[in-house]
């Protein structure tokens, strides 16, 4: 059985034309200029086919924009396919935006039980993981202080330690890898290549080439939200990268 | 349908530590683990009671000794209520890092909001009781565990207002003035700094008591803690059914957008 399963998945957003809409702009539009819509659609990713099973591990390449990080928010369950059907069978553990999801006001102590229970550990599991996540961030003493005084990098640190601290089921992972200064992106190397060993399937974005070759065993290109081609690792990534080296050509949308 | 609702809040029981941590810190970063702070938030409803007593007795003949734990109830859960709705507002883009992060219930941010703004309701009317007691003695225990009941009809109409509220702002993110006018409006129709008996007597304004839901909540408070009697049978009433009319709009709502939200951040 498949532990991810995508069934022509298409997920279309609406941006506003003018950021956030008002109730007032709303009203007047409706009553008086009802030609003009305030919004557009783009269709983020289309007729999207996929099956990821036990053991896998998934590259996904692409040209920025081509909709990588959508298709991997829609996996984890942040966005809703808004055509088409999305099957997990499994907890999704996702990696991205990975700064994202801290009390400024709350120390780096606290933070890591915050993240820690809403990936759905109890107190008394995350007691036992703090020692870990806090050594493998190296943070020392500044675990003591409120986050709004750290770096990007050090919250980068602290974030990375806790959302690997768990032993994931399915793990989604968007280019955390070039994630902190040399020392730390070497142990969160080590680390991630630890995690992808024990996933039951692994889906990662990455521009790193050489390193999804090494690390995945299938690879999906993506090209303006379309699934352009997929397949064996080395394979897909010579072919992307033929295209990325010869005559630059725009592609129609 | 039932095995949704059932699973949708067995996942909201999953994630308590979650929210109750989130809690905790709203109320830290509030009281800033002093006892001056929590003098400091409380200062609001007693000031206005202090300075409506001093107004009042002189222009209306109010007796002080009940006049102030009156408004001091009423200010309260005024205020309990205005805290749902406003913060209630800003809910979702409050939690919006994490709602970017990772898929959980949505209710549980504005349930954030009602558990933090009950905490301080409490801690009011704690204060409202003491008053009372000083002044009258214990009261009658069977009407005051009809406040039990109570209680748990405003959190349930506090976390619905919260979810509508922080819906309607997310949708439209203007609507947080509209709101803000329409509470004012709502403050002063509402028997919160008088008493409900001046509008009982004209025939029209009558309406804005036995209507307002609102009125109704005051009274299931009041009537219990400065009368020592159970609540009126109108006021039991009209509670239950804002209750009941309150959890099937908010439950409305998160079925319509819960899953589009994240589309309107």
């Amino acid at each position: 059985m498949n532990v991810i399963q995508l069934d022509d998945v298409g997920l279309r957003f609406q941006v506003r034309r003018f950021g956030r809409v008002s109730l007032k702009e709303y009203l007047l539009h409706g009553l008086f200029r009802r030609s003009k819509k305030a919004t557009f659609e783009v269709q983020a990713l289309e007729n999207i086919n996929l099956a990821v099973g036990e053991g896998n591990r998934l590259g996904i390449i692409g040209h920025n924009g081509a909709g990588k990080s959508t298709l991997l928010k829609l996996l984890a369950g942040v966005y809703p396919p808004t055509s088409g059907r999305r099957q997990v069978s499994g907890r999704v553990s996702s990696l991205f935006e990975i700064a994202l999801g801290f009390e400024h006001d709350a120390s780096g102590w606290e933070n890591i039980s915050y993240r820690g229970y809403l990936q759905g550990e109890t107190p008394r599991s995350i007691r036992s993981k703090m020692r870990d996540i806090a050594e493998f961030s190296e943070l020392g003493d500044f675990l003591n202080m409120p986050i709004r005084y750290y770096s990007s990098g050090m919250m980068v640190r602290l974030a990375f330690s806790i959302a690997t601290a768990i032993e994931p089921e399915i793990l989604v992972v968007d280019e955390v890898l070039s994630a902190g200064d040399m020392a730390f992106q070497a142990k969160a190397r080590q680390r991630m290549r630890e995690l992808m060993s024990i996933a039951r399937a692994v889906i990662v974005v990455s521009h790193d080439l050489p390193t999804l070759a090494l690390m995945c065993d299938q690879v999906l290109w993506l090209d303006h939200g379309h699934v352009r081609q997929i397949g064996p690792a080395q394979e897909m990534i010579d072919a992307y990268k033929r295209e990325m080296s010869g005559a630059p050509q725009l592609h129609a949308a | 349908m039932e095995a949704r609702v059932t699973g949708y809040f067995s996942e909201i029981w999953r994630l308590r530590h979650f929210w109750l941590a989130l809690v905790r810190i709203d109320l830290r970063n509030r009281y800033r683990r002093s006892m001056i702070g929590i003098g400091w938030s409380l200062l609001h409803p007693i000031a206005m009671t202090v300075v409506l007593c001093v107004v009042f007795s002189r222009l209306f003949g109010q007796d002080v000794r009940t006049f102030a734990p009156f408004l001091l109830t009423g200010l309260t859960l005024w205020g309990f209520i205005t805290a749902v709705v406003m913060q209630g507002c800003q809910c979702f883009f409050q939690g919006e890092s994490y709602i970017r992060q990772q898929p959980a219930p949505l209710a549980i941010y504005p349930l954030r909001t009602t558990l933090g703004a009950g905490f301080h309701f409490l801690l009011g009317l704690g204060i409202a009781a003491v008053l009372v007691w000083c002044v009258n003695g214990f009261g009658n225990l069977p009407a005051l565990l009809s406040l039990v009941p109570t209680f748990a009809l405003l959190f349930v109409v506090g976390w619905s207002l919260a979810i509508c509220a922080g819906l309607v702002n997310v949708m439209f993110q203007d609507s947080q003035h509209l709101i803000e006018v329409l509470m004012q409006v709502l403050f002063y129709v509402t028997p919160i700094i008088y008493r409900p008996e001046m509008l009982l007597k004209r025939n029209l304004m009558s309406w804005f008591v036995r209507l307002n839901p609102f009125a109704a909540l005051l009274e299931l408070i009041r009537q219990p803690l400065l009368e020592g009697t159970l609540p009126s049978s109108w006021a039991v009433g009209v509670g239950l059914l804002t209750g009941f009319v309150m959890v099937a709009v908010a439950a409305l709502a998160l079925r319509c957008f819960e899953k589009r939200i994240i589309f309107y951040l």
